[in-house]
């Protein structure tokens, strides 16, 4: 072989040994990620390195943590997270259509065909698919007002492949309204403005939406309101502490007093910043009952602490960035980088402002906002796996009531499309193609039939009987998906199951690309070390 | 408590996660180039990690390790519960029978194992008590989990009848709440007892008569007006060794150890000023030096410096203020002042601690000697002193009349690892307090509540169709694990107790519970030994979640351990007899 005269230690595969290596490794994920999908796909338990758990159902946290090497799987998972990256779910849906796709691919080679060919066949019935999806989507009327009952299912049906049902019926109606609450007319839905914060506490029901802000730190000074109602919110980004100076710079004194000096007059410039922040305070306060709370990006120093304490402001230090934004958003008013033109138009209101303390961390509440555009979701839950849990749940369903809002069309699920899909393809496509490309046509059709058949799997059901039927129902004109808990089909549109219609596009448009370009390649060569044995 | 359970931490079978290390070294053998690539996940996965799945891999071994664990904490329920001697990897020993203690220093790593240690661990966070229950509770259900298994039933039936009994358990708890327990006086010391007994006992039996008014006192001194706020951080335990638990005390007000800085010990009714910052001359943050040209301007710089400190310390003196209270150091100077005035100076080195002291004295803290000293911010003290006890030299702050912020509770006994016992005691009867003063519903103690759970649950289960029948059945049939191990503990027999309670409950005596100390079953209210609904609430709750957690899981991914500090096999100590 050439390449080993050339490089003696190159290992190399050829021909139907590469493409087999190739298609073991697609089936080897697909195996894995398989019994992820649905409702009814059960929990993978991960064990980190130090012994740290994490549970998902999520094919994406799946992929991400499961630190692959083979080098095909690792290509399939990239197009699986890239999937993430774009829609936001679908990752499990990819990995097993790439799976079955060459799968079926396998079965029409080891028959004698061309990979070529089949190539040619799954460009034709990619484009076939997504012409059809464009007709089978079903149109969402997106106006000022979004139409929230959709918006729901197509949340719920996405938490429902992360989450218990109670648990994600629970947070569907948190999504849906959070993301309506950062919406803004005309504007990208930027869900960034979304804040996810999680307390260790209580149980995972009790995740709820608060509309404010919920940071995780506290005030730092004990004489400080640890509740206060009516406040005036300062959002800032002024540093009011001692800084030295950025020269070397020293002090020459020859007696107590002169030393007292320096000690006043090195304060002096931060004392005057703390005095203005105060005299906005008297200003906007004075005579009522109305509270001040003052949130600083960059750090307060104990002497301005006390300072402000004393002044009855609360003050917390340390606020993130991201956190200033939304602020903001949430209480109105303006961030302030200075201090030297405070007016009472910078600042912000909220209902209530309040502290709490969880064992050592404390957490500050911002509540009962006049038009809040942020908003937090604050996850509850007994341990760290159960809330890392939800929130990737969570994650996934912003994203999915996003797509919808923003697609304005959503797909009827529970396996319905590609059961659709795969009769459109066999009943008309395949008719008008000539030659062998019909071929692979078929193995596309077939493939996509992979996720009706993972879910009845998934539910304990049997395959081939659930497949008869529910093609059965569409030749007769019927849309219908599977009914996870009894097999029989449904009308997913009467149920409310509803999909992305980007995730499928995404899908439609990732899957065959990747297995097209893993059928094409005729010889593995890998030059150098074996990767699989530590150097 | 007389005897004692043994576990070490390294060599407990539950804790050798890594007994697969052969199992990952055949494959790499096997894997030597791309030809011979193994087919599936394992061949995927980096170096050192493991994949198991499946029914019998995964979860009958999860549930084996759960087991193993909670036979290890099922000794220790109740208040016959035996101790664990436990020694942690930095040979610290230790003996109790609190679960928490105990499943905290075992390290555990198996991860399903894992999962009932966080579920004990949020119960221990939520309530404060309790923990052993969930984790025995948890490993008794996931028994009957295994059964179901080998019967033939799928972990998700089991869960979906799991789910189903643990709602329906809470609404049977609900009703057998004690009626007219909803509302009471939470300074009503009789009342706080009553139910604070039982999580005291469980851990110090025998001594809860002496422990229990103790803990009660001082959680009822400073209980502010709204019992909500009740911290459980007001209440204070100073640990002194020595003596007996006879002359365990609480004391208004707070136990420093160490002695004062300066030569006065003792001092009554003073106005007290707390000063952040150090007890010393200002310093300025850049850096100063002192210029000096003669010999004159050093004998000057001296004296000025000296005035200025004596006139920092003058207007502390000046101001009313007999006590100096530091928060950093005490300069040499500036005690010497404070003597010639006469002022008591105090240093406490932690940050909290001094947030407490303020607290207690209701001072408000001074950033620096020589801020203004506003009369308001002065504190009060009735005194303080320096005695000694049990040969430590201890500072004993005391606020008789409006000191009811802050109550320390004095613990005397003969050992370290008996007074960290009782301190743990304290914090359970603590944070029973805490938990009553939110919900101070009561349901009936000594296992009465376990046996009505298991027979209403059966009764319930008879009335289900599906296949869930059974697990519904199995899960009531755990609640029999607290009234056998309580009487397991207690040398009675386990199954006359069990069935003559059943017979009991069945004929509508449903407060009959066990007494331990005659091995008879009775009415608890003649015991007096009541539990909060809201501890069994939660046990039962995290317990079902984590037993239907552990379930759901069907596959496990681990990565190759991390590295660090190999753990020494033996614990030192123990058997190396050199």
């Amino acid at each position: 072989m050439s390449v080993r005269v050339l490089n003696p230690n190159a290992e190399v595969l050829n021909k139907s040994a590469a493409l087999h290596m190739n298609i073991n490794a697609a089936k080897g994920l697909q195996d894995v990620l398989k019994s992820n999908l649905g409702p009814k796909g059960t929990i993978k338990m991960l064990v980190g390195g130090a012994g740290d758990i994490k549970l998902t159902k999520d094919g994406n946290t799946l992929l991400k943590e499961m630190q692959i090497q083979n080098p095909t799987a690792i290509m399939i998972a990239r197009t699986a997270v890239a999937q993430d990256d774009i829609s936001g779910d679908g990752t499990t849906s990819t990995v097993i259509f790439i799976g079955e796709l060459m799968k079926q691919a396998e079965r029409c080679i080891d028959e004698g065909m061309h990979p070529r060919v089949l190539v040619d066949g799954f460009e034709i019935a990619k484009k076939a698919t997504l012409q059809f999806l464009e007709k089978f989507k079903t149109p969402v009327v997106m106006g000022d007002e979004p139409d929230k009952e959709t918006l729901k299912m197509v949340a719920r049906t996405t938490l429902r492949t992360k989450l218990y049902e109670d648990l994600a019926d629970q947070l569907t109606d948190i999504v849906v309204n959070s993301v309506l609450c950062v919406r803004k007319p005309e504007e990208a839905i930027d869900l960034f403005m979304v804040e996810i914060m999680h307390m260790r506490h209580k149980f995972d029901v009790d995740t709820r939406l608060v509309e404010g802000l919920v940071l995780d730190h506290g005030s730092r000074h004990p004489d400080m309101k640890r509740r206060a109602e009516n406040c005036h919110i300062l959002t800032c980004n002024v540093s009011l502490e001692y800084e030295k100076s950025e020269i070397n710079a020293g002090f020459f004194y020859s007696n107590a007093e002169q030393r007292e000096a320096m000690v006043a007059a090195e304060r002096r410039s931060v004392d005057e910043r703390v005095r203005k922040i105060i005299e906005l305070k008297n200003k906007v306060c004075n005579g009522t009952e109305d509270n001040f709370v003052v949130i600083n990006q960059k750090g307060i120093d104990p002497p301005s602490l006390d300072l402000l304490a004393r002044a009855g402001i609360v003050a917390l230090r340390r606020a993130k960035r991201r956190n200033m934004e939304r602020l903001v958003l949430a209480c109105g008013g303006e961030a302030v980088n200075s201090v030297d033109d405070l007016t009472p138009d910078c600042l912000g209101w909220a209902g209530l402002v309040y502290e709490h303390v969880l064992g050592e961390e404390k957490y500050t509440f911002v509540e009962n906002v006049k038009h809040p555009n942020s908003c937090t979701i604050l996850i509850k839950g007994p341990n760290d796996h159960t809330i890392a849990q939800i929130k990737d749940a969570v994650r996934d369903g912003l994203r999915a009531v996003k797509n919808t809002i923003e697609d304005g069309a959503v797909v009827r699920g529970a396996g319905a499309f590609e059961v659709a899909a795969r009769q459109h393809l066999v009943n008309e496509v395949k008719k008008t193609i000539k030659g062998r490309a019909q071929l692979g046509v078929q193995a596309f059709a077939d493939a996509l039939l992979i996720v009706p058949k993972t879910l009845a799997e998934n539910s304990g059901l049997d395959t081939q009987d659930v497949i008869i039927s529910l093609t059965g129902e569409h030749d007769n004109g019927n849309v219908v998906g599977l009914n996870q808990h009894t097999g029989d089909p449904i009308d997913p549109q009467m149920e409310g199951i509803f999909d992305n219609y980007a995730v499928k596009r995404q899908i439609i448009n990732s899957g065959p690309v990747i297995a097209s370009q893993l059928l094409l390649v005729d010889e593995v060569i890998r030059a150098g070390r074996n990767m699989r044995k530590p150097s | 408590p007389s005897f004692l359970g043994f576990i070490f931490s390294s060599s407990s079978r539950l804790l050798r996660l890594r007994s697969g290390r052969n199992h990952s070294s055949t494959i790499r053998k096997s894997s030597m180039g791309l030809q011979t690539q193994p087919y599936g996940i394992q061949g995927m996965l980096k170096e050192g990690h493991k994949h198991l799945s499946g029914l019998d891999e995964a979860v009958v071994k999860n549930i084996d390790a759960c087991k193993q664990l909670s036979t290890i904490t099922r000794t220790s329920l109740g208040p016959n519960g035996m101790n664990k001697m436990v020694i942690n990897h930095l040979d610290k020993l230790f003996v109790t029978s609190d679960t928490a203690t105990i499943v905290n220093e075992l390290e555990i790593q198996h991860p399903a194992a894992k999962i009932l240690v966080l579920a004990g661990k949020a119960q221990q966070e939520e309530i404060g008590d309790g923990a052993n229950l969930v984790v025995s509770l948890a490993g008794e259900h996931l028994q009957g989990a295994e059964e179901l298994i080998r019967m033939g039933l799928h972990p998700s039936d089991i869960i979906i009848g799991y789910t189903k009994a643990s709602n329906k358990a809470v609404e049977i708890l609900e009703g057998l709440v004690e009626e007219g327990s909803d509302t009471m006086d939470v300074r009503n010391k009789d009342e706080v007892i009553l139910r604070m007994k039982a999580a005291v006992a469980s851990k110090q039996y025998g001594q809860e008569d002496i422990l229990c008014p103790l803990i009660a006192d001082a959680c009822i001194q400073v209980c502010p007006k709204n019992p909500m706020n009740f911290n459980v951080d007001n209440v204070r335990v100073a640990k002194l060794l020595g003596g007996g638990l006879r002359n365990c005390t609480t004391v208004r007000g707070m136990v420093l150890k160490g002695d004062t800085v300066g030569s006065i010990k003792k001092i009554e009714k003073a106005k007290v000023v707390v000063i952040a910052g150090g007890v010393d001359t200002t310093a300025t943050e850049t850096k100063g030096t002192v210029l000096i040209h003669s010999a004159e301007q050093l004998e000057n710089y001296a004296k000025t410096e000296e005035a200025k400190v004596e006139e920092l310390i003058k207007a502390v003196a000046d101001s009313g203020a007999k006590v100096i209270v530091s928060g950093a150091a005490v300069g040499e100077m500036a005690l010497h002042f404070c003597e010639r005035y006469k002022i008591m100076v105090l240093k406490i080195g932690s940050k909290f601690e001094l947030r407490r002291f303020c607290r207690t004295t209701g001072a408000i803290a001074l950033l620096k000697l020589g801020s203004a000293v506003n009369p308001d911010d002065l504190g009060y003290v009735d005194s303080i002193s320096v005695e000694e006890i049990g040969g430590a030299r201890v500072t004993v702050v005391r606020n008789e009349q409006g000191g009811n912020s802050v109550t320390t509770v004095l613990l005397r006994a003969s050992t370290d690892s008996i007074l960290d016992d009782l301190e743990r005691a304290v914090d359970d009867g603590v944070n029973t307090y805490k938990a009553l003063c939110r919900d101070s519903r009561i349901v009936p103690g000594a296992a009465a509540t376990e046996i009505e759970l298991a027979r209403k649950l059966k009764e319930f289960s008879f009335t289900e169709t599906g296949l869930d029948q059974y697990a519904i059945a199995k899960f009531g049939e755990s609640f029999e694990m607290v009234p056998k191990t309580l009487a397991e503990n207690a040398g009675l027999n386990a199954m006359e107790i069990i069935s003559s309670l059943y017979a009991e409950h069945s004929s509508g005596n449903v407060r009959v519970g066990i007494d331990l100390q005659e091995g008879a079953c009775k009415d608890v209210s003649t015991l007096n030994i009541w539990d909060l609904y809201v501890t069994k609430f939660h046990a039962l709750k995290y317990a079902a979640d984590a037993v239907c957690t552990v379930l759901r899981v069907d596959q496990i991914i681990m990565s190759k351990p991390a590295g660090g500090p190999g753990r020494r096999d033996q614990p030192a100590g123990m058997d190396n007899e050199d």
